[in-house]
């Protein structure tokens, strides 16, 4: 942790970057606020687990309900919008030309986010659709899309005017990404809200969709950000890059169909599990495309790369995991236990957040052409949010261990159960406490350093030859 | 990628076929199930939930009833679900074919719900269910905003939820379960899955009843 975050030298700032620095800034502070409302809940949704009764007379902090604010909060609003700001950022910038329709981000941002804050006062007061992932209450959903298309053209523009010949992995992941989501979440929908489904095949496309929007959407723009991040802050070139595409075609065309593996042994029909092994089994080779292209990023020790490093590891573990689990033998054991929520943090806080916590902190100087305010702060984001997910996962896994046990082989009263899981519960607590005061380090550390880049500005219009330094 | 337009299309088609195969396969495999009519006793089953019971399951879904009760029970050999009561057989496809929005859920914190109504040796009633509800426990939490406090009128009303100890209105009003709360108890005493299905046996059935019964 010798190396200051902010060792981006504003010179790095190109030249492109400038009509997209309010738009890009936009994304990464209102992905940010979600990210601490999203911790804020997965610390009360914690309490509640080792203690119910925890703020349970709240109609709109019952747990079913804090469950969906947070999910919601988390994968649309964080992982959203931070992912948005930085595959469009990338796009712009392998792209060869300055970012265009970039009003139509800023305008595509705001409806996201205020159809956001609706979807989360609908989710309180009891217009959730239930389908796990897929909370937002309907009359939001099409103009999320609406919205999304909004944001994602500028970066849809770049892609396709394109100035090089040659393209990179990270343009690739980010355009895809863009792309995809509008399409298959109208499909959704379309099944789901306006014209269900009958019986289970709802909970299929339900899962389905949850799957798709971690395997489609948002861990392919947060591999953009590390494709793109790990060779800038290393000076090298990634080793084994000649994998990287059909790493990335693996990911598209199988990625979505491991959704079966919480269904096993589920009233649905026997080959949606079995697709979900192939799958898994195929998606190894991802991995390992994955593992040799950013080994690179354990040399070095920018903060950038700790996230990154941290992010990786935890992406190989829970690629490993995954797949051990959906087979029937294992599943038998972790299926309903905390076992799946572990791997489910392990992926969302251990890989996709780190590696967007990654790219955020190496873009922000760059697209401001300023430090990063309070450097002290960010450094210590990363070994609290380090600590907490490390805490939180090891807990939640060792309760799914004693759930087994406790669930499947005895017939041991729910309330005894609890008893037992106290300790590794208390333990969770603590490591998403850890989480949420690190991501407040983060917000503020944020806000400070975009205030300054205000003030900044201010300063240079009155005195232009002073802004220089 | 050079192929502009290709790559493009090549994601599309990616995800096109991805999501045709799973949601439109699993459709055309089971979007027509009908209820099973049982020559024996005369009826279709699965029943139809009464109104009452189905506009609880959205109450159970709007409060996240799932986040820890599932409504699946696995065949034996998996886990203790037969062990512990909560049905003789694995819940099936045709289960769920009048549940507005089935609620499998992923997580067991609380035992599984599938076959609430037709536990053994005894369901348990409305009245523990308002309890329950009303109160939480140790491991369950309360939802004390599905019901009204309210000053007794004139004669106490039968629907008061009877409560003792700590958790007892003070003298002089009552507890009473709202319209929500009604049609939460109404779902839960329905949830019942107690007809045997042919697909549901263990081994095939040697004469496949109806042709949606492979599986
Ligand atoms: C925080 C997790 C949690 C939530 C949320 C939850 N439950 Fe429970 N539920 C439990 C646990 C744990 C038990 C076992 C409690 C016990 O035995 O004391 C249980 C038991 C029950 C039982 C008794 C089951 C039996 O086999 O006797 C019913 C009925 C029930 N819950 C209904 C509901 C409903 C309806 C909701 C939503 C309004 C709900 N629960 C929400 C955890 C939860």
């Amino acid at each position: 942790m010798s190396t200051p975050p902010t060792q981006a030298s504003a010179a790095d700032a190109s030249p492109f970057d400038g009509g997209a620095r309010w738009p890009l800034t936009l994304l990464a502070g209102s992905a940010l606020v979600w990210l601490v409302v999203g911790s804020l809940l997965a610390l009360l949704t914690g309490i509640q687990l080792h203690t119910p009764s925890f703020l349970a007379d709240c109609s709109a902090l019952t747990h079913g309900r804090a469950q969906a604010w947070r999910e919601t909060a988390f994968l649309y609003g964080w992982a959203g919008n931070a992912g948005v700001g930085l595959g469009l950022w990338i796009l712009g910038r392998l792209g060869g030309h300055p970012l265009r329709a970039l009003n139509w981000a800023v305008v595509g941002t705001v409806f996201w986010n205020l159809g956001l804050l609706f979807g989360l006062i609908g989710i309180a007061t009891g217009s959730m659709t239930g389908f796990a992932g897929l909370q937002l209450p309907r009359a939001v959903q099409p103009v999320l899309v609406a919205a999304f298309c909004a944001m994602a053209l500028p970066g849809v523009l770049a892609w396709a005017g394109r100035k090089r010949e040659g393209t990179y992995a990270a343009q690739w992941y980010a355009a895809a990404a863009l792309f995809l989501l509008p399409w298959f979440w109208t499909a959704t929908q379309a099944v789901l809200l306006w014209s269900p489904l009958r019986g289970v095949v709802q909970t299929v496309a339900a899962s389905w969709h949850a799957q798709s929007v971690v395997a489609l959407w948002l861990m392919p723009l947060a591999l953009a950000a590390a494709y793109y991040v790990i060779p800038k802050q290393t000076g090298k070139l990634l080793p084994g890059y000649d994998s990287a595409p059909l790493a990335f075609w693996t990911l598209i065309v199988v990625g979505s169909w491991t959704f079966g593996r919480h269904l096993i042994g589920g009233p649905v029909p026997a080959w949606i599990p079995t697709m979900a092994v192939v799958a898994q089994c195929l998606l190894l080779f991802h991995f390992l495309v994955i593992w040799l292209n950013f080994r690179g990023a354990f040399a070095g020790g920018s903060v950038t790369l700790q996230y990154m490093r941290f992010g990786l590891v935890a992406y190989l573990l829970t690629g490993l995991a995954e797949t051990i689990t959906s087979f029937r033998g294992i599943a038998v054991h972790t299926q309903f236990t905390l076992f799946g929520p572990a791997l489910e943090a392990l992926l969302l806080q251990g890989a996709l957040s780190m590696f967007l916590f990654g790219g955020l902190v190496h873009q922000l100087p760059r697209v401001t052409g300023r430090h990063w305010a309070l450097p002290s702060f960010v450094s210590g984001h990363a070994s609290l949010v380090m600590l907490g997910v490390v805490v939180s996962v090891l807990s939640l896994g060792w309760a799914g261990l004693a759930q087994d046990a406790l669930l499947n082989h005895s017939q041991t009263p729910f309330a005894e159960i609890l008893v037992q899981l106290k300790m590794p519960l208390l333990l969770h607590s603590a490591g998403q406490f850890a989480l949420l005061a690190g991501n407040v380090l983060l917000l503020v550390a944020f806000l400070r350093s975009a205030l300054s880049c205000c003030q900044a500005e201010g300063a240079s219009v009155l005195r232009p030859a002073s802004s220089a330094s | 990628m050079k192929n502009r337009p290709l790559f493009l299309f090549g994601l599309f088609l990616a995800v096109l076929t991805s999501w045709a195969g799973f949601v439109l396969g699993s459709h055309g495999q089971l979007g027509s199930l009908t209820p099973f009519f049982d020559e024996a006793d005369g009826q279709s089953h699965p029943a139809r939930l009464p109104g009452l019971a189905a506009r609880g399951q959205a109450v159970y879904a709007d409060l996240g009833c799932a986040a820890c009760h599932t409504q699946q029970v696995r065949r034996p050999g998996f886990g203790s679900d037969q062990a512990r009561g909560w049905g003789e057989r694995q819940s099936v496809a045709r289960d769920y074919i009048f549940h507005a929005q089935p609620q499998l859920g992923a997580s067991r914190l609380g035992p599984d719900l599938m076959n609430l109504a037709g536990r053994k040796p005894q369901a348990p009633s409305a009245e523990e269910l308002h309890r329950l509800l009303y109160t939480g426990s140790a491991a369950h939490p309360a939802f004390p905003f599905l019901y009204e406090t309210r000053e007794i009128a004139g004669e106490a009303s039968r629907q008061a939820v009877r409560l003792t100890g700590a958790a007892a209105p003070k003298a002089g009003s009552e507890v009473v379960a709202t319209e929500r709360a009604q049609t939460l108890v109404a779902y839960l005493l329905n949830v019942n899955s107690g007809f045997e299905y042919p697909e549901a046996r263990p081994l095939p059935a040697q004469s496949p009843a109806s042709p949606e019964a492979k599986k």
